[in-house]
């Protein structure tokens, strides 16, 4: 079992130590980055730091150095990720520092993407992502996508605003087995369950896996929609859209 | 009811709760919205005319105290009405819908796009609002308090810049955010002065500092001193809206002269009310998706009744609360505020 001390890299041992409380969190991230490569810790770091200056050129050098743009991937610029969203889910950064660092991520993943893309490797499933009628707020949306399809996920991304039809029309044409809806306001937080009613009546309800999320969404308003999945944030929307998409495999 | 109070009209409940006054009952009050599709039909003030003309606005925001029993009105339903007359892309919606601006298609890019048309208060989408306060100080006459409602520049930002981008300024430059908030304030003060000057007895402030999206910190850093500023020359008691959760903020929220902090559900009662130790008077905090929207009536007071338990000054639901919201929950409010005070 690795120690924190096998971790090279000073910023991912001081995050480690001074952010992670849950002992399996702990335990899951110095076993990463013990045994994930000098270059790929420092691009985490650079993520945690949001510095996209630094992960663009760490993520350039590693490719040109030779390592595999899905190791890349998962060690660095998700496991630096990784470590953002629990420090988000604990209240220690907020959104401006979580934009920073998604910001750094989006610079590593220019390189990562197309390599991904060219190979190509297979995802885990599409995954179509809207922002339900009445609301324009897509921050929280925009993060579930990048961290979904630096997951292995395809997205279709139908923006926001989005009516129950399209929604509907989006499952019938892509045949995607997992939706998920966010909503950023008190006041059309309803326009989701008016959604999952929609698929109900046009009969589709058992061909998606619906999950919800957004700031002011909770696990009871999810249950009391029949939602499949809430996340409460893009890590756990991650973690949602694998289990969903499993029960539907 | 308290017997050594002479009872008092609505007006005369909610300004004196303002003033940190004695009251004869806990005041019902609506510093956000409480409009309805059901109300809008029953005074036929749907939206979006109610949010453009004055005579279904004045219509709408009436019922408040006509329908539902509110101490209060407010005719500012939504969060819009200064940014159109700055320019943002609206999107106006229809009758089930709250108008919202298109902030992916932010108007300014730096402090120095920054213009504020001298007449932003003669704009159609600005005055209805000023036209709407004199029609309801005309029907309502001096026994309903009527609220206002100025934009903080916080939120403004928001509209003008994008919310993504207007963070990650926050962030990467924090002197050209603190010129963009200063330049903003202009704004927050005269559409509030002209609504003071057309009649309201008070203002609601919004300014989305919300932790669902910055720190305590931020708050401080960037919007206490101008919360402030605007306590001072802003003259009428003023209401800071904030949604999500708060406490974390609510020690210097109440450092600002505000006269009362209008706060989401949450934040609970009672570690609300000690975090603010008196110093600003509280408002709200009904849960609107879980509790006004989707149960029934008893759930709502037994919300009511938390809040009073917990010495909670002004009751009201959280926020702007759904279109679809029903009547009877709504007058559940201040039906338990009636019944908690006849079993003092």
């Amino acid at each position: 079992m690795a120690e924190l001390s096998d971790v090279q890299n000073q910023t991912i041992r001081d995050e480690i130590e001074e952010y992670l409380e849950r002992p399996e969190e702990i335990a899951r991230f110095i076993e990463l980055f013990a045994r994930a490569k000098p270059a790929l810790q420092d691009i985490a770091a650079a993520i945690i730091e949001g510095d996209d200056d630094a992960t663009d050129s760490l993520t350039a050098q590693a490719l040109a150095d030779g390592i595999e743009a899905i190791e890349i991937m998962d060690d660095g610029l998700i496991g630096g990720m990784g470590i953002v969203g629990i420090k988000f889910r604990e209240n220690f950064v907020f959104v401006p520092e979580v934009l920073s660092c998604a910001r750094a991520m989006r610079a590593g993943m220019a390189h990562i993407e197309p390599i991904l893309s060219a190979a190509g490797v297979e995802k885990h499933g599409t995954v179509i992502m809207g922002t339900v009628k009445g609301d324009l707020h897509d921050i929280g949306k925009n993060l579930c996508i990048m961290m979904l399809r630096g997951s292995g996920f395809d997205v279709i991304d139908l923006g926001v605003d989005v009516a129950e039809d399209t929604f509907i029309d989006a499952v019938e044409e892509s045949g995607a087995k997992v939706l998920g809806m966010s909503a950023l306001l008190t006041t059309t937080m309803p326009n989701m369950g008016r959604t999952i009613e929609a698929f109900i009546d046009a009969d589709l309800r058992d061909a998606v896996q619906i999950m919800v999320g957004g700031a002011p969404v909770t696990q009871e308003f999810s249950d009391d929609m029949g939602a499949d999945g809430y996340g409460a944030d893009a890590l756990s929307c991650v973690a949602v859209a694998k289990e969903l998409m499993s029960a539907v495999s | 009811m308290n017997e050594q109070i002479a009872p008092m009209t609505s007006r005369q409940r909610v300004l004196a709760a303002l003033a940190g006054r004695p009251v004869d009952r806990t005041p019902v009050c609506c510093p956000t919205s409480v409009a309805t599709v059901e109300l809008m039909d029953l005074v036929d003030a749907p939206f979006p005319d109610a949010n453009r003309q004055a005579e279904p606005m004045a219509r709408l925001a009436a019922t408040a105290h006509t329908i539902l029993g509110f101490d209060s009105v407010m005719p500012v339903f939504s969060i819009i009405q200064e940014s159109s007359a700055l320019g943002c892309k609206m999107q106006w919606e229809g009758k089930d819908n709250w108008p919202t601006v298109r902030m992916s298609e932010p108007i300014w890019d730096s402090p120095d796009d920054i213009y504020i048309p001298n007449d932003l208060t003669s704009h159609p989408d600005t005055k209805c609002v000023l036209d709407a306060i004199k029609l309801l100080r005309r029907d309502l006459g001096d026994d309903v308090a009527i609220i206002g409602k100025t934009m903080g520049p916080w939120s403004l930002a928001y509209h003008c810049f994008g919310v993504e981008k207007f963070l990650l300024l926050s962030l990467d430059d924090p002197e050209a955010t603190k010129e963009i908030l200063h330049k903003l304030k202009k704004v927050t003060i005269d559409f509030g002065n002209a609504q003071i000057e057309a009649g309201v007895d008070a203002l609601t402030l919004p300014d989305h500092a919300t932790g669902d999206l910055v720190s305590g910190e931020y708050y401080q850093r960037y919007l206490r001193d101008l919360h402030i500023e605007f306590a001072e020359r802003i003259p009428c008691p003023l209401i800071l809206h904030i949604c999500g959760r708060t406490v974390d903020r609510m020690g210097f929220i109440a450092e600002t002269g505000m006269a009362a902090f209008h706060y989401d559900s949450k934040n609970q009662p009672g570690e609300s009310m000690d975090a603010v130790q008196g110093r600003i008077a509280l408002a709200g905090n009904i849960n609107n998706p879980e509790t006004l929207f989707s149960k029934e009536p008893d759930d709502v007071k037994a919300e009511v009744f938390a809040n009073l338990e917990a010495g909670v000054q002004m009751i009201g639901p959280e926020c702007a609360i759904p279109l679809q919201t029903s009547i009877a929950n709504l007058r559940a409010i201040p039906e338990a505020v009636q019944e908690w005070h006849a079993r003092q």
